[in-house]
């Protein structure tokens, strides 16, 4: 009877993880067949498309980075009678606010909107359904504090909402203090294969690109259909993506959106910040799944993809199940089905956790992006994947703990940003480097 | 002057076409190898490597010929590396007894994947090209 199990679970999680790998197989494939083949006249053609947009920036003790980021959207190329900005600080208890009411004063079209401490702290949901109350634009854009956006960075994004049938957008974060340390170097390599190659795939093949919360944004009139953000949730923005898919509407993708971000740089903000993740993902999995399956607005190709990204940060505890279940099945009972699958197993060690992008999905990535050094650390994704094993059985737990005994408040613990981007644009500017 | 510059691209992708055909034959020798000298698993492992490196860097805008020149080195490596896990799990059978089957059996598939990564990320590294790049760099 043991073994019986231990065989089952065995070819069960194995061959989802067979599916994952061929999934991202087919990702890879088809980012290089476009990259050979890829077209801009699609830009040139809705250029012309500006209509007004509201951008929502939440903060919380953001003082080291916010500032930058405030400069950096004054000097957007969007026409600035086109664009409010609101600023929700939420009780920060640093000089945020203050450095925020100098730039309100300066530029007409920064608003301030100050939350006190009876209310604030409660996550970036809530500070954004708070946002969202004062919104006035068709297109609302979001971006985090630690971000520093592109120049042109709106005009991108904007010109998806051209067509009717986008209601949502979402631009690329590159990392940029990825010399920092070895986290900083392996969260590169995640976004990379996450970003160049799994969202893009996604678009292209039209399934569904994720909305990652930052740099990217909704129509207005869909974000007021849907209720705004489920402060339940904490992936909020995968929520978010979800509900707009079932609605019926497409997410847009945009790789040339580039935002430069500040990876967390220890292996504790590390674990932290993907716990959260992971956690938040399995919420929306428990809350979307049925809806992806029974869902009349979506084609088979969209409601499997969309079902394996909902499960996404379930494959890591699978891949330590089917380890262990694996590695006992060698011992005592050696089939030739068991080392067939054996032997294919470790392929999944080497993947990311998040979009689940395989070394093969991470290198043809950072291979497009011209990143040459940064190949030879491909190799090194198994220490991560082993550390998201951990990360994601916990968060696994964490949740079903929650589910069982029916107390799921949520904590947000909330990533520091110490404004390194900053101070490496700043040395860029100085060398005389328009970014 | 027109004929010579013709005669000499004839005889360079002549050349190329022989050395091409060359580190195919290595591919094949490699697995025929290590079927009879190693082991199924390793001829296994050097299909997927070959799969992989196949279907996705041959794709690449580089020369045919360094990209099969890259994969019979992978194939050569390959059969190098299961050649000193076959040997080592000799001599540890030998020395440590049927325990040490075990670990190797458990290990084989990981140290495997090890090498397929490495040289695969490191020959992308090689297969480098401008032409490819399509992102401006940060």
């Amino acid at each position: 009877m043991m073994f019986e199990i231990l065989m089952g679970l065995f070819f069960l999680s194995t061959v989802v993880m067979l599916v994952y790998l061929a999934r991202h197989y087919v990702f890879t494939l088809t980012v290089l067949r476009r990259s050979r083949t890829f077209d801009n006249s699609k830009i040139v053609a809705t250029s012309y498309y500006e209509p007004t947009v509201s951008i929502l920036i939440p903060v919380r003790n953001e003082e080291y980075v916010i500032g930058k980021l405030l400069q950096q959207i004054a000097e957007l190329t969007y026409p600035h009678e086109k664009m409010q900005v609101i600023v929700i600080d939420d009780a920060s208890s640093d000089r945020t606010g203050e450095i925020i009411e100098a730039f309100a004063t300066r530029y007409d079209f920064i608003e301030v909107l100050h939350r006190v401490k009876e209310v604030g702290g409660k996550g970036k949901a809530s500070v954004l359904n708070f946002g969202l109350q004062f919104v006035t634009g068709e297109i609302v854009l979001f971006f985090d504090a630690d971000y520093f956006p592109q120049r042109d960075i709106v005009n991108k994004l904007v010109r998806e909402f051209i067509d009717l049938s986008v209601g949502a957008v979402q631009g690329r974060p590159v990392v940029f203090n990825e010399s920092q340390t070895i986290v900083t170097r392996i969260v590169t390599l995640e976004r990379i294969g996450g970003y160049r190659v799994g969202q893009e795939a996604r678009d292209v093949l039209g399934l569904t690109p994720q909305f990652g919360g930052t740099i990217g944004g909704f129509r207005r009139s869909v974000l007021e259909e849907i209720g705004g953000f489920d402060e339940s949730m904490l992936a909020e923005d995968t929520d978010l993506t979800f509900q707009v898919r079932l609605l019926g509407l497409g997410v847009s993708y945009v790789g040339d959106a580039e935002c430069y971000e500040e990876a967390v740089c220890t292996w504790k903000a590390y674990w932290n910040q993907r716990h959260r993740w992971a956690k938040g993902h399995m919420q929306v999995c428990f809350k979307h799944s049925f809806s992806v399956l029974k869902s009349k607005k979506l084609t088979w190709k969209q409601k499997v993809d969309g079902l394996l990204l909902l499960h996404i940060y379930f494959v890591p505890v699978l891949t330590m199940l089917s380890f262990l279940a694996g590695a006992s099945l060698v011992l005592f009972e050696s089939s030739a089905l068991v080392r067939a699958l054996w032997f294919v197993l470790p392929l999944s060690f080497y993947s990311c956790v998040g979009n689940f992008a395989p070394f093969f999905e991470v290198g043809i990535g950072a291979y497009l992006d011209g990143r040459k050094r940064l190949q030879w650390l491909v190799p090194l994704l198994i220490f991560a994947c082993l550390f998201n094993v951990l990360i994601c059985t916990k968060a696994f737990l964490d949740v079903s703990a929650a589910k069982i005994s029916g107390r799921g408040k949520n904590e947000w613990s909330k990533t520091k940003h110490v404004g390194i981007v900053n101070r490496y644009n700043e040395n860029q500017l100085l060398r005389g480097k328009r970014l | 002057m027109e004929g010579r510059g013709k005669k000499v691209r004839r005889l360079a992708t002549g050349f190329n076409r022989v050395l091409q055909f060359l580190f195919l034959e290595t591919v094949i020798l490699c697995s025929i190898f290590s079927l009879l000298f190693v082991n199924t698993e390793s001829t296994i492992v050097l299909f997927i490597f070959d799969f992989l490196f196949i279907s996705l860097a041959f794709q690449l805008i580089r020369t045919l010929s360094l990209k099969f020149g890259l994969l019979a080195l992978g194939n050569l490596f390959g059969l190098f590396c299961n050649f000193i896990f076959d040997l080592l799990n000799i001599v540890g059978v030998k020395y440590l007894g049927e325990i040490f089957l075990v670990v190797y059996t458990i290990s084989f598939p990981i140290l495997n994947v090890s090498w397929i990564v490495t040289f695969w990320s490191l020959s992308l590294a090689a297969l480098h090209n401008p032409i490819n790049v399509t992102r401006n760099q940060p």
